[in-house]
């Protein structure tokens, strides 16, 4: 074994052994409190599309635990305890905290973010954190997303700037009667308000039960040696990469008439295997937009960072001690950054989130074969709309919620094809989606269709997955659609000669017929016997398609993943049909058709 | 009453049990053939004869309950060998079974393909039909469309067809004609259609039970069919029954038509096993059971004598394997036992798994070929084992070879051999205290009430510090612990399950289509009973809904208050029903919330005769005191000087205080100073774990 000292020096006094075990212990605290979150929940948007994540940080602000959160809700989280830190002296055993601002922290306005700080024998030691996409957070239009916002006052959410909801354990009641006055279906909120504090009330119990069995001073120990194991993991997965300066792009669609041009970002990343540290600089980009389109800071540390986990050995924790060796830098009012008041980030955890990850992990590729990954669909189309109205098999209530069925597919990496249920870059697969039937209990709607696409994957020696498509509208009544988009203009990009994945499609199906295409930002009432219908993106390849192996390919159209054409026309594999309508492969017919397609 | 036998075929071993009319076992042990089950079967079961003084047609002559359990089902979906099946569903949605239900681990990993669909997407067909949440029909059946996938279906060759309709469940006329369709055009073709196998609402889990069961049938019917004639051919003319994942036992004929119910029925057994022996040391109702094998570490729970349920049964992993969704005994299992491997990671920090050696090469300790340390060579180490006495003196193990294997994890370590093998002790029942956790602790259950159940060969080697950290003061390890799921098989009763699908809300409660559900379910289980040609068996029919909160995606198991519901007095008491589990399960409620009923569920249990307890022979002339001393280690530096017990030389009543080890011809009992264990007149060893 390697670097014995250097082992030594990690975990210093400290029992390594015990180590394991108490990060254990740790990781099912965080579990169980997800755990109690998902299933106690009420909207769809929790606890089927688990748009939540918990996390645990120690009373100095810096992030211990995470389990599976959404990488794009987590790792900022300490700026948010930081603010319940320094706005509230007078902290203390039972108090809870409902934070969703974005200008102390927090991802956007929809995450509501509850924080319990965890005492023992009267000190505060952690902060249980559980963060959850709500379905309905008061804005002016019935959608968690508000993409037209020109500031926070016509965004118009309720806004939590770490607000005490709980002392001694007691709810304040007059937090509750201000939300159920302004969210739409406040009994779906309220739900969803007892489940997030259950579950940090679970991680509180919990993190004093570890206390009491292990003691104070040991646990203290425990995260500075936990801290300084990461950061040697850290070290190690940097001291891998090569010595470089990479430099990415990428480009959020145009939003007519916001933003006609749509956003372009920067990235630039310095990589240092020496001092083994990695440099993020976000600084060149533009000023903050006049619309909900801006990354808070959160986000912004939120994405770039998850794209650059994304590129290393995923065995590393994930916390403030491997961060030690990443160095952001931002700037303030710009639009990935540090947001200005009164800008929006409506949007802030999508969207531009999405571009933020995918263009720091594809510029990891730069580094070439082996390194990086491409481009992962980012359509917020369709198949993540908000959909709202009047439900009569219940009444004429109102209903709002975010589908959450859209797949969006993976982009491929160096040594993988791209995952079918990838979601958005920004959760990667983690979370869950619906269940067309429950869809249909929870809204009064209708699917008409919903399948994979043949050949919408990027093409690569590694194949993007494919893009999804689906058809649906309202069963009874008039239904209103609001669909924030991207990917239709500008698709996931592929790397290293592998294709870009395709483009998102949105359009409007009449009772007649008619088919009429829309654009990104949209929001549309439809009828009985209208529909909206569209495709999400297929992820980015990686790698020269005329490199994938012939058996894969030849896999790909029989399994219909990949169409017969694009089997010859872009991996130049030769096919032919057998008897029982499955191809065969004809591998000197593809040789030759390869040789001769690679340029001279 | 004859011989009971009861055998469990896993995947290396078969065991056997036969108990005779006063409940005294006979185990016997035999190496699995997969290409003829009774090969093997028949090995063990004439071992058990042989030691019983008779032939093996003379046991089976006097057998008259025999019950066969068999992991054949799991693996055939594990590894993929499954008759050639079609898949049929709404025209518009052909990727169900790929799109599953969501969720991935590891968000940052992108190292892994996407898993392949159970049913390709090649063999998947669309059929013109939609039946909307309301049971209305939206498009109708195209039975011409339909009857050319069926000729496509039959031109193919495929051996099994499942039919899985959007909301079949609300009206099932296009699956019930698309099953006439295939009986007509393809006939000896086996088929499932998904309302009938398994009515409830989540499209992913009805096509992927519907597909299971079909796929399932061609090699299901075979195998027990080719079964039944063996053990005739043998001279057995008694009872033939089947475990199932359902924690019972159901004839041929039934498994034949659902064989997706063989599923999972090896590991579903034990906590059937579990609360036997709790109960016959009357050590209460709660029971957390363990099941410690070579690769896997497997975790129940039983509440109230009842072992809990779940419907999601993940076969190859969560969310990346493939959903059984058959209501079934909950069963967890994690990759650590015994052939775990232990390794530093680059950081300095000591590891567990998942990595394991099999039993091929196995631990560096079997001298196969293996030389990564594994648990069982920490356990040789630490002196827990005895080379020259393991399974009884069956297999030497090799000393040498595992301090060296454990060599490569202390010295980066730095620590010695011996605190080593004890860290990668330490840490493997972390990983098994982390599985119990979140099947007790997460779902609301405190373990510190519980008694443990220990069994699986390598239990004994870590059950007490496991138990002293989950805060159970108890451990039962029953003599019998090597062959836990054959033994729960002893116990075991008939159990069938029917469910309905009848979405309702708690104020504006369908009474009457409740109420005609609840009919429905109750008729079939009779019939059911009916069949079972037995003069009046004793018998309990259990009702349940599984209901939310509305618009929770997430049902809960409710046993019903009442029969059926009369007037809003009875929709409250199921309200508050409710409330208590909901409470139980995740401390807190609403009451204040509508409640969702989505599916109504019937069990039936059906008992068999019941056996006198149940014992291994004790020892006709005890040999009291130990055989040995041999200084072993536990955690401190330097060892102490443990006695050992032989098991067979134990009297009941005896009573040991660790340090001390017992050794059992199939297992061995490692009792840490503070813990004092005692045999009881049933043959379990009742452990206080102490402090």
């Amino acid at each position: 074994m390697r670097d014995d000292s250097m082992q030594a020096a990690r975990f210093g006094a400290f029992d390594p052994v015990l180590a394991a075990i108490l990060a254990n212990r740790l990781d099912a605290i965080v579990r169980e409190m997800s755990n109690t979150l998902l299933r106690a929940a009420r909207s769809a948007v929790i606890n089927s599309g688990r748009d939540f994540s918990c996390a645990i940080c120690t009373a100095d602000n810096r992030l211990l635990a995470t389990a599976e959160g959404l990488p794009v809700h987590i790792f900022g989280s300490h700026l948010q305890t930081k603010a319940m830190c320094e706005l509230h002296p007078d902290l203390a055993e039972g108090d809870c905290f409902l934070h969703n601002d974005v200008y102390l922290g927090n991802t956007h306005l929809a995450d509501h973010m509850f924080l319990a700080p965890v005492f023992v024998d009267g000190e505060h030691l952690f902060t249980a954190c559980t963060k959850a996409h709500q379905a309905d957070i008061g804005n002016s239009i019935p959608t968690t997303y508000h993409p037209g916002a020109r500031d926070v006052y016509e965004e118009g959410s309720l806004v939590f700037p770490c607000v005490r909801v709980q002392r001694d354990y007691r709810t304040i009641e007059d937090i509750v009667r201000m939300c159920r006055a302004r969210i739409r279906v406040p009994e779906q909120w309220h739900g969803d308000f007892l489940a997030g504090i259950g579950s940090v009330r679970i991680g509180e119990r919990r993190l004093r039960e570890l206390a009491a069995k292990h003691g104070v001073a040991t646990l203290k120990s425990f995260v500075e040696a936990w801290f300084d194991y990461s950061e040697a993991r850290m070290v190690q997965a940097i001291r891998k990469l090569p010595k470089a300066r990479l430099v990415n792009t990428g480009r959020h669609d145009p939003l007519p008439p916001i933003l006609p041009d749509g956003i372009p970002l920067k990235v630039e990343i310095a990589i240092d295997p020496e001092a083994a540290a990695i440099e993020l600089d976000l600084r060149d980009n533009i000023d903050c937009v006049d619309c909900g389109l801006n990354e808070s800071e959160a986000c912004t540390i939120n994405n770039v960072l998850t794209g650059v986990f994304n590129c290393l050995d995923p065995d590393v924790p994930h916390n403030a001690g491997s961060f030690r060796r990443l160095k952001l830098r931002l700037r303030e009012n710009a639009v990935v950054g540090i947001p200005r008041f009164p800008h929006s980030c409506s949007v802030a955890t999508t969207n531009v989130g999405d571009r933020l990850v995918n263009a720091t992990q594809a510029a990891f590729a730069q580094l070439g074969e082996g390194w990086g990954l491409a481009e992962g669909g980012s359509s917020m189309g369709v198949g993540y709309a908000v959909v709202s109205g009047r439900d009569r098999r219940q009444g004429g209530r109102l209903f709002i919620n975010q589908l959450v069925v859209s797949s969006n597919g993976g982009p491929a990496g160096p040594v993988a094809d791209g995952w079918v249920t990838y979601g958005l870059p920004v959760v990667a697969g983690a979370m869950y989606r619906d269940s067309i039937e429950l869809d249909e209990i929870k809204h009064p709607i209708l699917f008409r269709e919903f399948r994979l696409l043949p050949g919408s994957g990027g093409a690569g020696r590694w194949r993007g997955a494919p893009a999804a498509h689906y058809v649906y509208g309202p069963l009874h009544d008039p239904m209103t659609v609001v669909i924030l988009g991207d990917g239709m203009v500008n698709p996931p990009k592929g790397v290293l000669g592998g294709e870009d994945g395709a483009r998102a499609v949105f359009y409007r199906l009449a009772s007649d017929g008619t088919r009429t295409a829309l654009g990104n930002g949209t929001r549309l009432e439809l009828r009985p016997g209208e529909w909206v219908g569209g495709s999400d993106n297929g992820g980015g390849g990686y790698g020269n398609p005329l490199s994938r192996p012939p058996e894969r390919v030849l896999h790909d159209v029989n399994e219909r993943w990949e169409t017969a054409n694009r089997a010859s026309a872009v991996y130049g594999v030769v096919l032919r049909r057998a008897s029982d309508g499955a191809y065969a492969l004809d591998l000197a017919a593809t040789e030759r058709a390869r040789r001769a397609a690679e340029p001279r | 009453m004859g011989f009971r036998i009861t055998v469990d075929t896993g995947g290396t071993f078969t065991d056997v049990v036969a108990a005779d009319a006063n409940g005294r076992m006979t185990l016997a042990k035999s190496l699995t053939t997969p290409e003829r089950i009774f090969h093997g079967m028949g090995e063990a079961l004439t071992l058990a004869a042989r030691q019983l003084s008779l032939t093996l047609p003379e046991l089976l002559a006097a057998t008259d309950l025999f019950i066969y359990g068999t992991t054949r089902a799991t693996n055939a979906i594990v590894t993929g060998k499954v008759g050639r099946t079609a898949l049929l569903l709404t025209a518009g949605f052909p990727d169900i079974l790929v799109l599953k239900e969501g969720g991935k681990f590891h968000a940052h990993d992108f190292s892994q393909d996407f898993p392949e669909p159970y049913i390709r997407r090649s063999d998947t067909f669309e059929i013109v039909e939609r039946i909307d949440a309301e049971g209305t029909v939206r498009v109708p059946l195209d039975e011409g469309q339909a009857l050319d996938v069926l000729e496509a279906v039959a031109r193919r060759g495929f051996e099994a067809v499942a039919v899985c309709f959007l909301w079949a469940t609300a009206n099932p006329a296009h699956e019930a004609r698309l099953g006439a369709l295939i009986e007509q055009r393809l006939p000896g073709v086996s088929y499932t259609l998904s309302h009938r196998l398994l009515p409830v609402v989540r499209e992913y889990r009805r096509a992927s039970a519907a597909a299971i069961d079909a796929s399932l049938k061609p090699l299901m019917q075979a195998h027990l069919r080719e079964m039944a004639e063996d053990l005739q051919s043998q001279g057995y003319s008694g009872e033939l029954l089947v475990a199932t994942g359902l924690g019972g036992c159901q004839h041929v004929p039934e498994l034949i038509e659902r064989p997706i119910h063989a599923v999972g029925s090896g590991p579903a057994m034990a906590p059937v096993a579990g609360a036997a022996y709790a109960a016959a040391e009357d050590r209460g109702e709660d029971v957390i059971v363990c099941d410690t094998g070579g690769t896997t570490f497997d975790v129940s729970l039983v509440r109230a004598g009842t072992p809990n349920h779940t419907r999601e049964t993940w076969l190859g992993g969560q969310w990346t394997g493939h959903l059984v969704a058959m209501s079934s005994v909950d069963v967890r299992s994690v990759g650590a036992g015994g052939g775990s491997i232990a390794w530093v990671d680059p950081g300095g920090l000591l590891r567990v798994g998942p990595q394991s050696a099999g039993a091929r090469p196995g631990p560096a300790c079997y001298a196969l070929g293996g030389t990564e340390p594994t648990v069982t060579d920490a356990a040789l180490v630490l002196k827990y084992l005895d080379p020259e006495f393991f399974l009884g003196g069956r297999m030497r193990l090799d000393r040498a070879a595992a301090r060296r294997a454990v060599e490569q994890v202390a010295r980066p370590l730095g620590r010695g051999v011996e605190a080593a093998a004890f860290a990668i002790l330490t840490l493997a029942s972390e990983l098994m205290i982390k599985a119990i956790q979140e099947i007790t602790v997460a779902q609301g259950f405190d373990p510190r009430e519980a008694v443990l159940v220990a069994g699986g060969g390598a239990a004994g080697l870590n059950i007490v510090p496991i138990a002293r950290e989950l805060g159970c003061a108890r451990v039962i390890l029953p003599r019998t612990a090597a062959a836990l799921s054959a033994c729960g098989m002893q116990f075991s009763h008939i159990v069938a399950e029917e469910t309905a699908s009848l979405v309702t809300l708690s104020d504006r409660f369908d009474f009457s289509g409740v109420n005609a559900a609840l009919d429905r379910i109750e008729a079939t289980l009779q019939g059911f009973l009916g069949r079972l040609g037995r003069a009046t068996p004793t018998h309990r029919l259990e009702l349940f809904a599984e209901a939310r909160y509305q618009a929770q995606v997430w049902e809960l198991d409710v046993p019903l208050p009442g029969r059926r519901f009369r007037d809003a007095g009875d929709v409250a008491a199921l309200h508050q029903a409710f409330d208590r589990v909901h409470e139980r399960t995740f401390a807190m409620v609403d009451p204040g919330s509508r409640l969702e009923c989505i599916n109504w569920k019937g069990r039936l249990t059906a008992s068999l005769p019941t056996a006198p307890w149940l014992t291994l022979p004790l020892a006709a002339s005890p040999t009291p005191g130990p055989v040995a001393r041999r200084p072993a280690y536990f955690g401190a530096d330097a060892p102490v000087s443990s006695e050992v017990h032989r098991g067979d030389g134990l009297a009941p009543g005896a009573s040991l205080r660790g340090p001390a080890i017992i050794e059992e011809a199939t297992t061995t009992i490692v009792l840490p100073p503070g813990a004092r264990a005692t045999l009881s007149a049933s043959g379990n060893y009742v452990i206080e774990v102490g402090a």
